[in-house]
């Protein structure tokens, strides 16, 4: 009877330790993933400025300082390295995008072109995907942090150090959701 | 909040199997009365014939609720040549992303020019939302994107497969108290003499008549308190609760409530879609006056 009690012990401890090694695992994947997503998107955002900038000269030809902004930040944040400074890159880029789209409010025939529209609507949810996933991401790395850092997480959590968020750009306190 | 959502979505899916016990109990003890009733050699035969039927039952509207719920409101796959459409299905999938949601919903369209949605599905992976005509070509981007994030968030806290099965479950329970009453009436009185058993029958008829209601005020209750949690869900994902009380706005002003859809579905949608002078009790969404002063105090 004893021993029967004690195995109990032993596997039922055994089970409490598999289960918190698992669930830092877990959660540290969660933001490793969404980190992957951030990536994907910055990704596909630069795929299509070149296109943008391309349909709007056509319409726009004196607006030389705006494109040459769009241009500049996204080779600046193509050769960002390591996960701040690339979120930086990418937050100036953003707003170097915003100003190109008020620029394109003063041309009608602009606005009316399919192609236009369809590249502003790819455009709007890249900017938007990028900031949920770093809402996301900020969240993974909350829940992550709290686990490793209290009791019992932080017994099973063999020395992890608690993750970096991802900042907010200045004076704000989410990532920005864009409707260019 | 934050951490409630996490407790909320276990509480959310043991409710949904606390449920499932409780309708087939409920199931198995009408079959029982009426086999007791009508024929008491038979019902045992009845009792198993109702457990199968409860089984069978179940075991659609888990798999193939969605699919069902969707047809009967007449849906089409949103079609991503379309640019509107292709808005639509964009903005589903930022919000999945926001929620963390691993494989997107399926997004479907249904006719009609009332603004509103739904969201259907077993679990957050095999989910669908499905919006109206007049949604998708009345609200703007933010708008749309607070609806969505109520949609998404009643399918991350596994809201969609406890209403999936409501829907499905409640319809079921009314067919048969309906049969039940119906074959009191016409085929009860017999026995009552014979075997002194006039007490049954006065159970069975006030269990007959009162099932229906209970499960409609307790659905009703339960669909409050979950629409406002979706509300504050939204605004959480999307970070602008403006966006949301706008649609609300639009709603109220524009839906005429001429959505056709049968009362076993309504509970499902972003806003009643049949409005009726119905008593408060059977309201299954909170007033829309409520949702709007509650969103712009956050």
């Amino acid at each position: 009877m004893p021993w029967l009690l004690i195995i109990g012990i032993v596997v039922v401890i055994a089970l409490v330790i598999i289960y918190y090694i698992n669930q830092i695992q877990v959660l540290s994947n969660q933001i490793e993933n969404s980190w992957a997503q951030i990536e994907v998107q910055l990704q596909r955002r630069a795929e299509l400025i070149p296109n943008l900038v391309n349909v709007v000269k056509g319409y726009a030809k004196h607006e030389k300082e705006v494109f040459e902004n769009v241009t500049k930040a996204r080779a600046a944040m193509m050769q960002a390295t390591g996960r701040a400074e690339k979120i930086r890159a990418s937050d100036q880029l953003s707003t170097a995008l915003k100003s190109l789209f008020a620029v394109v409010e003063n041309y009608p025939e602009l606005k009316a072109n399919q192609n236009f529209l369809a590249l502003q609507e790819e455009l709007t949810n890249t900017e938007n995907k990028i900031a949920y996933a770093r809402q996301f991401y900020n969240d993974a790395v909350l829940r992550y942090n709290n686990m490793i850092t209290t009791i019992p997480g932080v017994w099973f959590a063999g020395g992890r150090k608690p993750k970096e968020y991802l900042e907010a750009p200045k004076g704000e306190t989410a990532p920005p959701k864009v409707e260019f | 909040m934050k951490v409630n959502i996490y407790e909320f979505t276990e509480k959310n899916k043991r409710d949904s199997y606390l449920l499932i016990l409780f309708f087939f109990l409920a199931l198995i003890f009408i079959a029982w009365l009426i086999g007791e009733i009508f024929a008491p050699d038979l019902s045992l035969l009845l009792v198993i014939f109702a457990f199968l039927y409860c089984s069978f039952d179940t075991l659609i509207s888990y798999f193939y609720g969605d699919k069902i719920v969707l047809a009967s409101v007449r849906a089409r796959k949103a079609n991503p040549q379309n640019p509107k459409e292709k808005m639509l299905i964009d903005v589903v999938e930022e919000l999945s992303l926001a929620a963390g949601i691993k494989k997107m919903p399926q997004v479907y369209i249904m006719p009609g020019s009332d603004i509103n949605a739904f969201a259907t599905g077993r679990d957050p992976e095999n989910s669908s939302v499905c919006v109206t005509e007049g949604a998708l070509y009345n609200l703007n981007r933010s708008e749309l994107s607070g609806v969505i994030g109520h949609e998404i968030t009643h399918i991350r806290n596994y809201d969609v497969r406890i209403m999936t099965l409501i829907a499905t479950l409640i319809g079921v329970i009314g067919l048969l108290s309906y049969m039940l009453v119906n074959s009191l009436a016409f085929g009860g009185g017999r026995r009552k003499e014979e075997e002194g058993e006039g007490w049954l029958i006065l159970v069975a008829f006030l269990i007959a008549l009162v099932t229906p209601i209970v499960s409609g005020i307790a659905q009703a209750m339960l669909s409050r308190r979950r629409e406002f949690l979706a509300d504050m869900g939204s605004a959480d994902l999307t970070k602008n609760p403006e966006g949301l009380a706008s649609a609300l706005e639009k709603i109220k002003e524009m839906n005429e409530g001429k959505l056709n859809v049968s009362e076993s579905v309504s509970h499902l949608f972003f806003t009643d879609p049949n409005k009726s002078p119905l008593d408060e009790l059977f309201a299954t969404h909170p007033p829309l006056d409520e949702r709007i002063k509650v969103l712009r105090s956050l």
